[in-house]
């Protein structure tokens, strides 16, 4: 189809005006009663999750409303330390600058939880190793301040179904 | 869902796409887009009742550009309504223009979605669309550089990137099979004249070439940053029978709403374990194919255009809406049944791989399989369309639009 006639291709330039805003000026509330005691448990050294009474499901980390019953959810559970990854992918760390090694970012789902969030994997791992259902550990960091990071990072455990997942991916 | 007046799409132009439209502004990017689709409707401006329009916000560093384009959008003395929901702005725009003339309320509207990239910037939009869940990322201890990094670069390619590691395990796609979604994608978009990427003779190999941008996607798989803007007049069934040859009845619309991969809400983790999964596409296709009385989608349904920045998501909708079996997607593309003249061809305008101005995105699926219908498409089929699907994906990456349109007024539901 050709171009239609009033597409010209040799328009004067439209004047250009460079302008600027100030972005970080605004305020955002937000509640912070189920994140306090999920954090005062990861300093201690606790994996809490948060069980709704009527449905039974458990979010880790917290929600504050439970989107299937609408209620609050108020029964604290402890967690194990092992998951398994839900998904995965690999990107650079920022403040690594020569980019030599990416990072492994997985989404953990926690054994007993039935929600997934993000976190990483050591940077040795290779990415390409990582596969859905690989199951992984906790590692805690060293010196524990009360953040999501207080797990310092998921290391890879042995997995009894190894062969399984193999021939799932290689057929 | 019965209705009293049926809406019909008379006409749908495009404005040509770029990465930057230098030559012109916002306004006069619309207006092209306008024109386009009132000349070939052959009908005067006078006779539109009322303008619906939607871009992404603040994506161009304009927030409401609606109010100095009044003008190019022929709206004045109309009533005009703004509709914007992210990536499916373009699809909510049309759902609004449906439920505008089902309503009875008017019977001629023009649909506008547009977007001029190269004007802003895309951060600053999300930055404002991101800023709650920024907060609470930070109140759990993230950094902004750890933030930035798990989310796999940010925006919807960090969502992606995920979709396609679960659907390439799911359905032992390979890196070639995504790849071949972009040759024919690229391929296709060179036949049309409005398209942004036209790469004719782009091969598997070229684009396996490119580097990783987020893993397991490559540079060369990525949709661009596109300036463009597209326009769709809906009518009544009676006006329509006058003005077109042939007029497109939308049947049915639906849109749905998922669960937010993997950030959740309020950034408490996501309940949907498997991002491809997708249950809020297939909810929405089967409620569209419903009103449309389709039963059996991969059979009735002639051409689809599905919205598919990504290769992997192309793979994907086509399953979830129900056009293949699943996990067959990736074995039909290696036969040919979704080229131009394949059983049931897929994304013969380039798809949103080939061209992707955020706002008008996800409103060119529905005008393109609209136009197929017509026959007037730039990379026209072969064989006769009567049924046809447009999709849409965008919203806070989880919002889902459908239009089911055909040759035929909606008869037997009345």
């Amino acid at each position: 189809m050709p171009l239609p006639a009033y597409i010209k291709k040799d328009y004067k330039r439209t004047r250009t005006l460079h302008g600027n805003w100030y972005l970080m000026n605004y305020k955002y509330k937000f509640n912070l009663s189920r994140t306090k005691v999920f954090l005062k448990g990861l300093k201690e050294g606790h994996i809490l999750g948060l069980k709704c009474r009527s449905c039974n499901t458990v979010s880790f980390p917290p929600r504050l409303i439970c989107g299937r019953c609408l209620v609050m959810p108020d029964q604290w559970v402890r967690l194990p330390e092992t998951g398994t990854i839900a998904t995965g992918s690999a990107s650079y760390d920022t403040n690594d600058k020569n980019r030599e090694r990416p990072l492994p970012v997985i989404a953990v789902r926690q054994d007993g939880a039935d929600t997934v969030w993000l976190h990483n994997m050591p940077k040795d791992i290779d990415f390409h190793s990582i596969y859905i259902g690989m199951p992984v550990k906790a590692v805690w960091a060293k010196e524990r301040t009360g953040s999501w990071f207080d797990i310092d990072h998921y290391d890879a455990i042995e997995d009894p179904a190894i062969e399984l997942n193999k021939k799932e991916q290689e057929k | 869902m019965a209705h009293k007046v049926q809406p019909a799409i008379i006409s749908c132009g495009f404005c040509e796409h770029a990465s930057k439209r230098s030559d012109v502004n916002m306004a006069e990017l619309v207006n092209e887009a306008v024109e386009d689709c009132i000349k070939k409707a052959n009908i005067d401006w006078k006779d539109i009742d009322a303008v619906i329009n939607g871009n992404m916000p603040a994506f161009e560093g304009a927030n409401m550009p609606e109010l100095w384009m009044g003008d190019h959008m022929a709206a004045k003395n109309k009533p005009m309504l703004r509709v914007t929901t992210g990536g499916t702005t373009g699809g909510s725009v049309t759902i609004a223009g449906y439920y505008s003339v089902a309503s009875g309320l008017y019977d001629m509207v023009l649909a506008i979605g547009f977007e001029q990239q190269s004007c802003g910037d895309t951060t600053v939009g999300l930055a404002s669309v991101g800023l709650g869940e920024f907060t609470i990322f930070s109140d759990l201890g993230y950094t902004i550089e750890r933030m930035r990094s798990n989310m796999g670069g940010g925006a919807a390619i960090g969502i992606a990137s995920y979709q396609a590691m679960n659907y390439m395990r799911r359905s032992r796609a390979t890196e070639e099979d995504l790849a071949r979604v972009v040759v024919q994608n690229r391929r296709n978009a060179a036949k049309n004249w409005w398209t942004h990427l036209k790469m004719p003779s782009i091969t598997i190999e070229d684009v396996l070439d490119t580097p990783y941008i987020s893993y397991p996607l490559r540079f060369g798989m990525v949709c661009p940053a596109s300036d463009g803007a597209c326009a769709m007049l809906i009518t009544t069934e009676e006006k329509a029978k006058q003005i077109a040859d042939i007029p497109v009845y939308i049947n049915g619309v639906a849109s749905y709403s998922n669960e937010s991969a993997i950030l959740g809400i309020d950034c408490a983790g996501a309940g949907q374990v498997d991002p491809c999964e997708q249950l809020g596409a297939m909810k929405s296709a089967e409620v569209a194919y419903g009103q449309a009385g389709i039963s059996f989608p991969n059979k009735e349904i002639d051409y689809a255009e599905v919205y598919s920045p990504f290769p992997n998501q192309e793979l994907m909708w086509v399953e979830r809406v129900g056009l293949f079996e699943e996990n067959k997607a990736p074995e039909a593309y290696q036969n040919g049944v979704t080229a131009l003249n394949g059983e049931l061809p897929v994304n013969c305008s380039g798809g949103v791989n080939s061209t992707n101005a955020i706002g008008a995105s996800a409103m060119e699926r529905p005008a393109e399989a609209a136009l197929q219908i017509m026959g007037k498409a730039g990379n026209q089929v072969p064989k006769t369309v009567h049924t046809a699907l447009g999709h849409g994906w965008g919203g806070s990456i989880n919002l889902i639009t459908h239009v089911v349109m055909s040759d035929e007024p909606q008869r037997k539901w009345r």
